[in-house]
């Protein structure tokens, strides 16, 4: 009696848990399956300390967004906002707008709004070149034991670029990372 | 608990060469002290130490050779070693075993904490970082309430506590979404009826509670700390019969409702402008004439009750401030000699009054009777 009690206990237990990362792993495939792909440069902040240990720190233009692109109330500080990006003629993508809630963006290959967090209090008010890091959640990527240093060298002397997939809800996944434009490293769903 | 036996062993010799503890009655009573032995003894606690040293040696040893390995392999790697786990505990149970399979419980619980920490590297997942704690938090929870685990409990309260901080630190705000899990987490300690559980709950409570003063109003507001904890004291002392009557713990929340206030006194005071800052020409100013008076009674007060009540505790914890308000103070006026000597005379002749006062006190009590 004891033991059948314990043996569901500790069953819906590893179950449960089990749901939970099954339930990441799914969630994260379907983003890199069915996202929107969209390119964004790295900015090599300073290329001889872009690589850590076994991940690296990556940066984006867009990452820094001008204050006064903000539509409605400022969010709380690591509360999730949104950001529009548009494309530009020369294919780069620009930050064009900010807002608390999840715009709703008419259907265009021009347009997308990324989910992002700001890690410091917003600044009450300020000159109008004021600008506010964001994160995406594609600013770390991890490598393999070793690999480190050869994407490190690749970051100094070549260009590089993250293939990124974007659901309707604005999550971002980075997929692969691109060298000159070249697909390098390409994430497996599975 | 065996400083408690090594004591009563010493006593119980004395009591029977004086005559009032016949043969039997020692032995029954050390035969008691053994059947009472608290199920958390040496063993355990090392089985579950390296049940947990064991899961990290062989997460990292799989996070740094499985670069080889498909995403499906290393999954199919976590959850064998999560599933391991509980079966493992369920064997362990089998054979009565129990403070072992609570180990293997918390082996569990480390390996889902650290599959979320590798799914999300594999998937360079960042999101926001304290939710994958909380996730964490909420399956050990969850083997609390199920499996009615002690160790899950311990794992639950240090997780809520890891991610309410984490959470604070990154939104620089008073982070309220910890009380709820601390609640459901503080029912789950009063219904396993363990009472290091509720102590863990306390504690967790008081790490919450110190800094939140950072966080309110003007960000130094350090005196609704204070307040909470002069009110919890005082409602500890006050309804102790009531409190006692249900689980016998007036005397642990008035020691740490006594924490509580002090520490918010003692961030006004000293910590929240910089112990070692003061303006040259004035360091004693009327503010901190006014906080110090306020401490040293609050632990005066505190000793009183203490010593009252018998509260060990609490007692030692109300020098132990003493001693570093204290020297907080001379440390903060140093260079004013005159000022500082002033008030320690002063502190000196008001406690040397309490001391005659706590004598008188003594003396009055009538002995306890004994029957010779």
């Amino acid at each position: 009696m004891i033991d059948a009690r314990i043996l569901l206990s500790l069953a819906i237990v590893a179950l449960a848990q089990t749901t939970v990362l099954g339930w990441m792993v799914i969630d994260r495939v379907r983003l890199l399956a069915t996202g929107r792909e969209i390119t964004l440069p790295v900015v090599p902040v300073d290329p001889r300390d872009l690589f850590r240990g076994e991940y690296a720190r990556l940066a984006y233009d867009v990452g820094s967004v001008p204050l006064w692109l903000l539509e409605g109330p400022r969010p709380r500080a690591n509360a999730p906002f949104y950001v529009v990006l548009k494309k530009m003629p020369d294919g780069s993508w620009q930050a064009v707008k900010m807002t608390s809630e999840l715009p709703q963006e008419p259907a265009s290959p021009d347009r997308i709004a990324l989910k992002a967090r700001s890690s410091y209090a917003w600044p009450q008010d300020g000159p109008r070149e004021t600008t506010v890091r964001v994160r995406y959640g594609i600013e770390s990527y991890f490598v393999p034991e070793g690999q480190g240093r050869k994407l490190e060298a690749l970051a100094r002397e070549r260009k590089l670029a993250t293939l990124i997939a974007v659901d309707g809800k604005g999550n971002a996944a980075i997929k692969g990372i691109l060298v000159d434009g070249v697909l390098q490293y390409e994430e497996p769903l599975f | 608990m065996s400083w408690y036996r090594h004591r009563i062993e010493r006593d119980l010799a004395r009591w029977q060469t004086a005559g009032w503890v016949s043969e039997a009655g020692a032995s029954a009573i050390r035969a008691d002290l053994v059947s009472r032995r608290s199920p958390f003894g040496v063993a355990p606690i090392f089985a579950m130490l390296g049940a947990i040293l064991f899961g990290c040696a062989v997460m990292s040893f799989v996070a740094a050779h499985w670069t080889g390995m498909s995403k499906l392999a290393r999954l199919a790697l976590l959850l064998a070693g999560l599933w391991g786990c509980y079966a493992a505990a369920f064997g362990l149970f089998r054979r009565q075993l129990n403070a072992f399979a609570h180990a293997a419980v918390l082996g569990g619980i480390a390996v889902f904490g650290a599959s979320i920490m590798l799914i999300a590297q594999m998937y360079h997942m960042e999101g926001n970082p304290p939710d994958a704690v909380l996730t964490w938090a909420l399956g050990a929870l969850l083997a609390t309430v199920l499996v009615r685990s002690p160790a899950a409990l311990a794992a639950t309260f240090v997780l809520a506590v890891v991610w309410s901080s984490y959470e604070r630190t990154l939104a620089g705000a008073a982070h309220w979404e910890f009380l709820p899990l601390w609640g459901a987490t503080m029912v789950a300690a009063a219904w396993l009826g363990w009472r290091p559980g509720l102590h863990l709950a306390a504690i967790s409570l008081v790490i919450w509670l110190v800094p939140l003063g950072f966080f309110l109003l003007d960000h130094h507001a350090h005196w609704i700390v204070a307040a909470i904890g002069a009110f919890a004291a005082l409602g500890a002392a006050v309804a102790a019969p009531a409190i006692d009557r249900r689980i016998a713990g007036s005397a642990a929340l008035f020691a740490y409702a006594v924490i509580v206030a002090f520490a918010g006194l003692y961030l006004l005071a000293f910590v929240d402008e910089g112990l070692f800052y003061r303006a040259p020409d004035a360091p004693w100013t009327p503010q901190l004439a006014l906080l110090a008076i306020l401490t040293l009674a609050l632990l005066l007060a505190a000793m009183l009750w203490a010593l009252m009540s018998g509260n060990r505790g609490a007692l030692w914890l109300a020098y132990g401030g003493f001693a570093l308000e204290v020297l907080s103070l001379y440390v903060k006026t140093f260079g004013t000699l005159l000022d500082t000597s002033l008030f320690f005379l002063l502190a000196a002749l008001v406690v040397s009054a309490l001391a005659w006062a706590a004598y008188r006190l003594h003396r009055r009590a009538p002995p306890v009777e004994v029957n010779a």
